[in-house]
């Protein structure tokens, strides 16, 4: 009214630059900082007899690290498509469900036979090999039918179908396959522990570790040193450029699909082999956690990808029993989904662009 | 006279027999054999045997571009192209059948448990297979021929026979409902629908059938202009719109009375999903924000109100009181509610804000998941119950007359719908309304337009979590008692799917969701454990096909087709170009330099 409104606006301007999303980030920081650190160190100092013992500790860091690897798996699926083409293929963890459920049937019947005893390396082979190609064939239909239709449409279009196609594929295995839970089969020498250094190794979660690291390593030297890989690497990098220098940017979309299929069926016999179970709804929490590792280490990226398996394993596996005992919450492990979620929602609240990709700033 | 595209009629109808194979490995023929729509001959599972090769039929013969020129087949290729594609799904379904029986369908029944003998039979007609499957064949060629036909036919004669057949299925699958409001009203159904079968009877579906043709040749008939002024009188004209708006009240406040209590509850559930819907659209559709942990608050409205109103937690023994319990007349409480859910809304909100469009749908996806799972865990049980939930809800009665009543829950919720639409209705108009369409198309311009939008997501969070915690209310109100069962991550996918089929940003579209997608499977069992599965295919079919929905947002259709309508314009342009070329010889140089001045 009577004032000058050019000081009224720079008033104005002043109050706005004040950095409030800083500082309320920052307060929230430290709150969570301040109740994770103390909440550990409760239960660190809990009196003997209700501590957890060494052991125990190593127990979950083993447990962590084989279900991370599996995580990471999957996570690599979301990664490369995510790289590819700048989508979230909800429906991946349907894939990850369908390579356990295929290889369900092989190994029940190779079990009811005794082939799995006879011949368990053989056995194994054939079981991965089928889970693989059940997950390749739905990954690359998934992506025929539901996603191609929708290319360069606006960003919520392919995200919905996603989510809609992973409804559908979920109750088709329903459908299929019924509704129960079935016990998964594995051969005797993957059960029992290998004892080292007073820490108990199961030996499933030991092979799944190996098998996780072998799969890894052997994408990476697939995308880095084959024409194949370094296609894939030019549409991540510019699909419209790379069609120009004479890619087939359907082919290398189809080539990735069918490679997060693969990834995600050995994933599938993997944790199968470790809950020794397949249901139809298998699919969606490993899918989430996978989702939430590969944004965790950074989404695009392959080192990433496996690096944020491995820490959301260890969190999982650590983070509740960790913190929560402290507070007396009681049964901290029922509350892991939660901690899943908590942790992708503070990644993305303080560090969109991973442990991995923080160069790329995430566009708002 | 034009060629037959036989390849591409082989090639569809191979496409057309595996998902005829898919529809009955999945379990959907089998479940909907026993479902009769006209007399004892016509089922739900016999027309979907015979609805693939129909639809197969019907794509192939539809227009197609070759070399860039647009060609449309006549009625003798349809006729022909529809057969071809028809025969060959019948026929390589047909193999299908007889290796499955050949093989012993026992064996893949360990496999695919849909894959019974019954299946056999029931696809082979109870004849064996050598003469099911001639059967077969030939009603697959019918039925192909008829697909062919309905696209390529003289539309005069396909359209009207469009909408009887269809009007005649879909009297057929209200079998529950139509019978019993026809007695309500004093008129005898058994002319209509048979007693015995429950289905229609073949005089009633013949006499369906001729007078819906005959109402559509009549609409046809009326000529071009007729239609548009009847449409426009009843768009422009107060006195028409008023009179429209009351003729739909009274329908939806007789609605109860005349369908009586069971589908009272069916209607309670649509309502809630309305609730629900609109809520949903208010974040998703105007402000273009995909929440996928929708059930969030749809938890919080429904604990919310049970810890208000005195509910109970449920415990092996009996009941014992919540750690925080209050006891409210329900018609405060649910104001606390909302308000209290609106604030939820902002903070759900605060910390997601710069997230873009697909991470923000997981984050709220696991939001979502952490309210469930906070629900069941032994944490809250002091508070919630855990996972045997609680009990008690008030039964908001206003002077003896109870809401648990599904018929009075129904005005009780048809209120609360009402007022949802009515603010919806008044928020798309506002400013505030324009200002989350500005941002839904472009959050950067809005933003440099001046355009608070931080202020506008919050706005539109809270919004969206007021109305869906409304929608929570009303279920713990509907059902007495509260478990996490309830608060799946599945009503967000319901919720969305509701807004998604009838089209983002659309009031009349979200009621036609919630009817469609809740109402039918409620009033037909059979559809209850397909229920899913359908949800799923109708999120893809609806984002592939048709990404405006069934009743769209005008506004909201332009922006999702904004490119085709960029291409139709350059292709009118080139042609225009063209033809301006052709009508001055020698004159192109001079057209286009006057174009591009």
């Amino acid at each position: 009214m009577g004032t000058d409104p050019q000081v009224r606006e720079v008033r104005l301007s002043r109050f706005e630059r004040l950095p409030w999303r800083r500082i309320i980030l920052l307060a929230l920081g430290v709150t969570i900082a301040a109740t994770v650190g103390f909440g550990a160190y409760r239960t660190l100092t809990l009196p003997e007899g209700q501590r957890y013992s060494v052991s125990a500790w190593g127990d979950f860091v083993v447990l962590g690290a084989a279900q991370g690897s599996i995580y990471a798996l999957i996570a690599l699926g979301y990664t490369l498509v995510y790289g590819i083409l700048r989508m979230i293929n909800f429906a991946h963890g349907e894939v990850f469900m369908f390579g356990a459920f295929g290889s369900y049937f092989f190994a029940s019947a190779y079990e009811e036979s005794g082939f799995l005893e006879r011949q368990p390396v053989l056995a194994l082979a054939i079981i991965l090999g089928v889970a693989i190609a059940t997950s390749v064939v739905v990954a690359v239909l998934l992506e025929r039918i539901a996603y191609r239709p929708l290319r360069g449409s606006p960003r919520l279009v392919p995200l919905i179908t996603a989510i809609g196609a992973s409804l559908f594929l979920q109750n088709t295995a329903r459908g299929f396959f019924g509704s129960q839970t079935r016990g998964y089969a594995k051969p005797d020498f993957l059960s029992g522990k290998w004892e080292v250094l007073g820490v108990a190794f199961p030996r499933v979660r030991v092979v799944v570790f190996l098998v996780a690291c072998v799969s890894v390593v052997l994408l990476t030297l697939f995308i880095g040193r084959t024409t194949t890989g370094k296609s894939m690497r030019a549409v991540a990098e510019d699909s419209e450029i790379a069609s120009l220098m004479g890619i087939n940017v359907d082919r290398v979309i189809v080539i990735t699909f069918a490679i997060g299929g693969v990834l995600a069926g050995i994933a599938g016999v993997l944790f199968a082999m470790t809950f020794e179970a397949v249901n139809f709804y298998m699919g969606f929490q490993p899918g989430i956690a996978a989702f939430t590792a590969a944004v965790l280490g950074g989404i695009g990226s392959i080192a990433g990808a496996a690096l944020g398996g491995l820490t959301l394993g260890l969190l999982e596996s650590l983070g509740p029993s960790l913190i929560l005992t402290g507070y007396h919450v009681p049964s901290p492990f029922q509350l892991k989904p939660a901690f899943t979620f908590l942790v992708l929602v503070l990644v993305l609240v303080f560090r969109p662009g991973g442990i991995l990709g923080a160069g790329e700033a995430e566009k708002v | 006279m034009d060629p037959i595209p036989v390849r591409s009629a082989v090639r569809a109808g191979v496409v057309g027999s595996l998902v005829l194979v898919y529809v009955a490995l999945v379990g959907l023929i089998e479940r909907f054999a026993d479902l009769k729509l006209v007399g004892e001959q016509v089922t739900l599972g016999r027309l979907l045997l015979f609805l693939p090769p129909f639809a197969v039929a019907y794509v192939v013969a539809r227009p197609r571009v070759v070399a860039g020129e647009r060609r449309v087949a006549g009625p003798r290729a349809g006729l022909v192209a529809g057969a071809v594609s028809g025969v060959v799904t019948s026929a390589v379904f047909g193999v299908a059948v007889v290796l499955a029986d050949r093989f012993d369908v026992v064996r893949i029944r360990h496999v695919f448990i849909a894959a019974t003998p019954g299946l056999i039979d029931f696809v082979t007609f109870e004849r064996g297979v050598v003469v099911g499957i001639m059967i077969l064949l030939v009603l697959g060629l019918a039925s192909g021929a008829l697909g062919g036909l309905a696209k390529t036919g003289d539309r005069r004669l396909t359209r009207p026979l469009a909408a009887g057949v269809s009007t005649v299925i879909l009297l057929g699958l209200l079998q529950r409902i139509v019978p019993i409001a026809m007695q309500e009203l004093g008129i005898e159904p058994d002319f209509l629908y048979s007693p015995r079968t429950r289905s229609l009877t073949w005089g009633g579906a013949i006499g369906l059938l001729v007078l819906a043709a005959g109402a559509d040749v009549l609409w046809n008939r009326s000529g071009p202009e007729t239609q548009r002024r009847i449409r426009a009188t009843m768009i422009e004209q107060p006195a028409a719109r008023v009179g429209i708006l009351l003729i739909v009240l009274a329908v939806l406040v007789a609605l109860p009375l005349l369908l009586g209590s069971v589908i009272s509850q069916v209607l309670g559930s649509v309502m809630i999903f309305v609730l629900l819907g609109l809520g949903l659209n208010i974040v998703v559709g105007y402000a273009g924000l995909l929440d996928l942990g929708y059930v969030a608050f749809y938890a919080f409205g429904a604990y919310m109100m049970a810890l208000l109103t005195g509910a109970t937690l449920n415990t092996t023994t009996g009941s014992s009181a919540a750690a925080f319990s209050l006891d409210l007349n329900f018609f405060i409480a649910i104001w606390l509610v909302v308000v209290l859910a609106a604030g939820v809304g902002l903070l759900i909100g605060a910390p997601v804000l710069r997230l873009r469009g697909d991470y923000l749908a997981i984050v709220t996806l696991g939001l979502g998941e952490i309210v469930r799972v906070l629900t069941e865990s032994r944490w809250l049980q002091p508070l919630v119950g855990g996972p045997q939930g609680m009990r008690g809800v008030t039964d908001a009665a206003i002077a003896g007359y109870s809401f648990r009543n599904p018929q009075h829950f129904y005005y009780l919720a048809l209120a609360f719908v009402l007022l949802a639409v009515f603010v919806s209705w008044r928020l798309a108009a506002s400013r505030i309304g324009r200002a989350w369409n500005a941002m839904r198309e472009d959050e950067q311009v809005a933003d440099a337009m001046g355009v608070g939008t931080t202020r506008y997501k919050l706005l539109a969070f809270a919004m969206g979590g007021a109305v869906g915690s409304l929608g929570g209310a009303l279920f713990a109100v509907q059902i007495g008692s509260l478990t996490p069962a309830s608060f799946q991550i599945l009503v967000s996918i319901t919720a969305l799917a509701v807004v998604i089929l009838g089209g983002l940003g659309s009031i009349p579209g979200v009621v036609a969701g919630a009817v469609v997608l809740i109402g039918l499977p409620g009033l037909l069992r059979e559809f209850e454990e397909f229920r899913l599965l359908i949800y799923g295919a109708v999120l893809v079919a609806i984002m592939v096909l048709r990404p405006q929905g069934l009743l769209p947002n005008v506004r909201r259709m332009r922006e999702l087709h904004e490119e085709e309508e960029a291409q139709d314009e350059w292709v009118h342009r080139f042609a225009d170009e063209a033809a301006a070329a052709a009508a001055v010889p020698g004159g192109t140089l001079g057209v286009e330099e006057e174009d591009l001045t």
